[in-house]
């Protein structure tokens, strides 16, 4: 759920100075800094889509700091009360069919988070980009009134990371425009783009996401954000398995 | 018996350590041959049963595309009448209809990511050899049964026996969450570490409420007596089904290329082997058959001489050739029958055989296989190249002047 926050929690109140050599590493630092230790709550539907059908489901999430995610399903009602909880890379899922929580293992990590084109990993592992990876800026280039910063990373030698680049574009108010995979043939696996950016909940975010793979380029998932909250007072009982197990909200 | 015939067979027996020793070495390839290639013969077949056996078996309807990218929505409709209609069209009960799904199974302490296949229990016994191998529990008999049958290594991962609960989660047919609690029926063992590790099984009934299926599944199975007849009874259901042309019917190297892949590497490397003893063959029959020519030059000027053509000298070498060959075959083509025959029957392992056997699902003795091909296929090529190898000699004889050679020491 990260990679969400990411890009749902980018302010406009700190533009980056506009002519100011601008440290690649410090853009994305700097944009995760502002949602680090910051929490949120959202509403929002996942689309997925596949040349002969599509499916869409609603779910809350909630998150507080860094590595802390709990997320819901709320429609359709067949699927209503699926959850799971990210917890320092750990990842939990709750069936309510079952009644059982799952820890996802660590070799099902790149299985599909949900059934969409998000993995597990993606959702549970998107900010080791800042310290697993080394930045460099590509481009900067001016775009809708805005400055636009393309930044390529390049994970360390031993990082445990399946990708073998990720290219980065950056506007200046934080939002993150598009996150491109490669893998390591240097070829570009699949993209995740901004398709809206709006004020929401006090800020502009990105608040339609479309993760699409390169070679299908029919099938998709999209996350939509009608409602996102900043700021929200969690407590930590809320991201425990047994809240994941019994929703108190 | 024609001169030419009774002269060959005289003049052979005029050196009799050199034509056995000859002969000799024609029979010990012969022999080698005839083992090797029944041996090889034998354990393709058992490999490609065996393979098959497991899981894939010879034929496969299944959804275009499905086998180049198996995915849950390449599905078949009504699985389950059209298999029905299968088994009455070819008039057998060796056809089973399987559902195919990607699910996190987990027990009270771990989890591991699994292929499950939702099988028709009463059917599936007659093409897999799965059900044969529960070694704790029984094979489930409902078909609606929540229950699941494991691989022994899977088993122990899983530190689950008989009776207790695995928990499945995963993706359905539309996409919705399949959650689903089942009971560990029985356990299996192949043998084969990579099916025992990461094979499941459920009842068809089951799996297809599980994951949402409806009336779908993913494949059809379908065995035919042997494997010759595979390719016709593919032409006959391809037939059958012509009016669901989003259908294939798939043959088992189509199905499992690996398999034709290993058996047809293995062959050229064992005919590398067999080429090198063959022509070794040839060279020894090529000196014998100089050597005797040309001691005889003084012989074969006389005759010349007396009026006896070229073309009948060389058919008489050639023909000591064929007999001496001709012997070389039967004495070892025989012997090589007698070998093969009693091996077949008591079967055959070496140290070290056993972990090689179980990469290739064989198992752990050998019986190699016995047939005309088998038996005839080595003594054969070696007879023909000893007779290619006489040419060089018998040529020789066209340009032998009478009054020179008689003269020759």
């Amino acid at each position: 759920m990260k990679f969400l926050i990411l890009l749902l929690s980018i302010y406009l109140y700190s533009p980056l100075a506009s002519s100011a050599e601008v440290d690649p590493r410090e853009l994305i630092q700097s944009a995760m800094d502002h949602y680090r230790g910051l929490s949120s709550y959202s509403e929002m539907t996942m689309t997925i889509h596949r040349p002969d059908w599509q499916r869409s489901m609603s779910m809350r999430s909630w998150t507080k700091g860094e590595k802390t995610t709990l997320v819901r399903v709320t429609e359709p009602k067949k699927d209503a009360g699926n959850g799971t909880l990210t917890k320092d890379n750990n990842m939990w899922t709750y069936a309510p069919k079952v009644n059982r929580i799952i820890k996802v293992p660590s070799s099902m990590m790149s299985q599909s988070w949900m059934g969409s084109d998000f993995s597990n990993k993606d959702i549970s592992k998107s900010t080791d980009i800042i310290d697993q990876y080394d930045h460099k800026l590509l481009e900067t280039r001016e775009q809708d009134g805005h400055k636009i910063y393309v930044i390529e990373s390049i994970p360390h030698e031993d990082a445990a990371v399946v990708w073998g680049k990720e290219v980065l574009t950056v506007r200046d108010d934080y939002v993150l425009i598009e996150q491109q995979f490669w893998d390591q043939d240097n070829i570009l696996v699949k993209s995740m783009k901004a398709l809206e950016i709006k004020e929401l909940g006090g800020r502009t975010v990105a608040s339609i996401i479309r993760m699409n793979k390169k070679d299908e380029p029919e099938e998709w998932t999209q996350m939509s954000v009608q409602v996102i909250k900043f700021d929200q007072d969690h407590p930590d009982s809320l991201f425990t398995l047994s809240s994941l197990r019994n929703p108190r909200q | 018996m024609s001169i030419t015939l009774r002269m060959a067979w005289r003049n052979l027996w005029r050196h009799k350590r050199r034509t056995w020793l000859t002969v000799g070495a024609m029979i010990f390839s012969n022999l080698i041959l005839v083992f090797a290639i029944s041996l090889q013969f034998g354990s393709y077949q058992m490999m490609i049963d065996n393979t098959l056996k497991a899981y894939t078996g010879h034929l496969q309807i299944q959804h275009d595309g499905y086998n180049d990218e198996p995915k849950m929505r390449s599905s078949i409709k009504g699985i389950i009448p059209l298999a029905d209609s299968v088994r009455q069209h070819l008039n057998s009960d060796h056809i089973a209809a399987r559902g195919v799904a990607f699910a996190m199974t987990s027990s009270k302490e771990r989890s591991y990511g699994l292929q499950l296949i939702g099988v028709e229990p009463d059917f599936e016994v007659n093409v897999s050899s799965l059900p044969g191998l529960i070694k704790q529990g029984k094979y489930f008999s409902d078909s609606n049964a929540a229950e699941i049958v494991i691989g022994s290594v899977l088993a122990r991962n899983l530190r689950v026996t008989i009776g207790d609960e695995l928990t499945l989660l995963g993706s359905g047919h539309d996409g919705s969450f399949a959650a689903g609690i089942v009971i560990v029926a029985g356990i299996f063992e192949s043998g084969t570490a990579d099916i025992d590790r990461s094979m499941a099984q459920l009842p068809i009934g089951y799996f297809q409420d599980l994951f949402g299926m409806e009336d779908r599944g993913h494949n059809i199975v379908i065995n035919g007596h042997d494997l010759s007849q595979v390719s016709l009874l593919q032409h006959d259901l391809q037939n059958m089904l012509r009016d669901r042309n989003e259908l294939v019917v798939l043959e088992w190297d189509v199905l499992q290329p690996g398999l034709k892949q290993a058996i047809q590497a293995d062959l050229a490397s064992a005919w590398f082997m067999y080429g090198v003893l063959i022509i070794l063959v040839a060279f020894s029959v090529l000196n014998t058959q100089l050597m005797s020519v040309l001691e005889r030059t003084r012989e074969f000027g006389v005759m010349m001489a007396l009026g006896v053509k070229p073309t009948r000298l060389g058919a008489l070498v050639m023909t000591e050739t064929a007999v001496m060959s001709g012997l070389g075959l039967a004495i070892g083509a025989f012997f090589g029958l007698m070998l093969t025959y009693y091996l077949s029957i008591v079967g055959f392992s070496y140290p070290g055989m056993e972990e090689m056997a179980a990469q290739f699902n064989l198992p752990d003795r050998m019986y190699p296989s016995l047939s005309v091909l088998s038996i005839m296929l080595g003594p054969s090529i070696i007879f023909i190249f000893s007779l290619l190898a006489s040419i060089y000699p018998a040529v020789r004889l066209f340009f032998l002047q009478p009054v020179i050679a008689m003269r020759a020491v």
